[in-house]
């Protein structure tokens, strides 16, 4: 499974049940990075979907029902990092408040960093895309 | 920037315009926004190592006639003890600044000291710290919007959120119903807190809700909250950490630099080579590269990796580095 998160500068994920932020930008190279791959997510996250995509499916229990090849964008909830092969993270580079918060250290939970790149946003200066891929043991 | 100058006509402002909302849920349909914070001056809710408290179920107060669509901001008037009251805007990309903030030195809130610990980052105990964050309204030297707040209250408590907000209006162009209250119980120059309640408006707060405490408190540091005075925790004077009042000379330069990081630290330069030599800190601390604007510990396994050009030794505070734009390395974690 290949999970999509978005973090602030303290891995915080979420505050009082709503995503930490937005950006427009996110969705699209979200979109680009599935392929047309089906992509998983909650109710509450497809309605900042207003880009249209076919291979969205919403599900509230999107983390069961997804395959092993299928993407999940997770925004309020955590995930255990075996569920995980591959990891997406977009990193918003400021602090928000948050109450939910990545459960695992990315690097210590045998994940390897493939790929870091920065992007500017619609509403935020700088974003980074790091994606990360389990280690084989 | 739509600012009211007198209570009356922000009334009629709200009244007038139809709320396009609906009320917030509260926790305690009976309890109001003044029983709330009339709660909060008798007793606030203990510091526990958290810079910002939910208060009544993270639910915000505001009722179905405070909340607009027209954009406005609201300064109370100081009391009769020279302190700030509640801040109140409907904040959305009509009133946001556009321009790099201005200095806010001549003002000295209520309970103001100037005082340094070489445990604070940043060493000044004390920020004006806006009410309503900069980025939000572009006040700059308002005296009715700046409060004696501590660099953990205005970077750790206050920040977030405005971050928060403004981020989600530029993404959105929806307004925001935003509420700063500073909390003083009796006679105090220093506010306990700050009550923080966030409401997006066009989205019926399915984008921003909150309510909370912030506390107005610094780790390690004891204040007396009657007059701003302060002194380092017992627990931390065993560490050999000193107090420095700040002098006069010091100040006028140093004043000036933190002036510029109580708020919207993302576009302002902060820390200037004369701040580093008043300090007397010349070790390096941090390998920077300039390029990807990364920080890194000099052991990272990354610096190597810098090209020479875009190589620097520093000696400044990771905090003052976030506040010029730089993030800490993922792999080294400074």
């Amino acid at each position: 499974m290949h999970i999509i998160v978005c973090l602030d500068d303290n891995n915080g994920m979420a505050f009082n049940n709503r995503r930490q932020s937005m950006d427009r930008v996110v969705r699209e190279k979200i979109l680009s990075l599935c392929k047309g791959d089906r992509l998983y997510m909650s109710g509450y996250s497809f309605a900042q979907f207003t880009e249209v995509a076919e291979n969205i499916i919403v599900d509230e229990n999107f983390l069961s029902a997804a395959g092993k090849d299928d993407f999940c964008f997770v925004e309020t909830c955590t995930f255990s990092p075996d569920t995980a092969e591959r990891l997406y993270v977009f990193k918003w580079n400021r602090v928000y408040p948050s109450d939910l918060k990545l459960s695992f250290d990315i690097e210590k939970s045998g994940f390897a960093l493939l790929e870091s790149t920065d992007f500017e946003g619609f509403s935020h200066e700088k974003i980074t895309l790091e994606i990360y891929e389990r280690e084989s043991i | 920037m739509r600012r009211l100058n007198n209570f009356f006509t922000l009334l009629m402002c709200v009244f007038s315009i139809a709320a396009c909302g609906q009320q917030p849920e509260t926790s305690d349909a009976d309890k109001s926004y003044n029983e709330l914070v009339a709660e909060l001056q008798n007793s606030s809710p203990a510091y526990t190592n958290a810079a910002y408290t939910p208060i009544n179920d993270n639910s915000p107060l505001f009722t179905a006639d405070d909340i607009t669509t027209e954009s406005f901001e609201y300064y109370s008037e100081l009391d009769a003890l020279q302190r700030c009251g509640v801040c109140i805007a409907s904040v959305s990309t009509d009133i946001m600044p556009t321009e790099e903030r201005g200095s806010i030195g001549s003002i000295k809130p209520s309970g103001w000291q100037s005082v340094k610990y070489d445990i604070v980052d940043g060493k000044y105990l004390y920020n004006r710290c806006h009410l309503i964050g900069y980025q939000l309204t572009g006040e700059n030297a308002n005296e009715s919007n700046l409060i004696t707040g501590t660099r953990y209250l205005n970077m750790d408590g206050m920040l977030p959120f405005e971050n928060m907000l403004a981020d989600y209006i530029k993404e959105t162009n929806n307004h925001v119903m935003y509420r700063a209250t500073p909390i003083f119980s009796g006679d105090n120059l220093v506010a306990g807190g700050v009550l923080l309640e966030g409401y997006s408006v066009e989205d019926n707060g399915e984008g921003i809700s909150f309510c909370v405490y912030c506390h107005n408190v610094q780790p390690g540091i004891v204040i007396d909250y009657s007059d701003g005075t302060s002194k380092v925790a017992e627990e931390n004077l065993s560490k050999k950490e000193t107090t420095q009042t700040g002098n006069s000379e010091e100040k006028g330069s140093n004043e000036e630099n933190k002036e510029k990081t109580d708020e919207n630290p993302q576009t302002v330069p902060i820390v200037t080579e004369n701040e580093q030599g008043s300090d007397g800190n010349t070790d390096t601390k941090y390998i920077l590269n300039t390029n990807t604007k990364k920080i890194h510990l000099p052991s990272c396994s990354s610096v190597e990796d810098i090209k020479e050009g875009n190589k620097e030794e520093t000696s400044l505070s990771k905090e003052a580095l976030l506040l010029q734009g730089y993030t800490p390395c993922g792999r080294c974690k400074p």
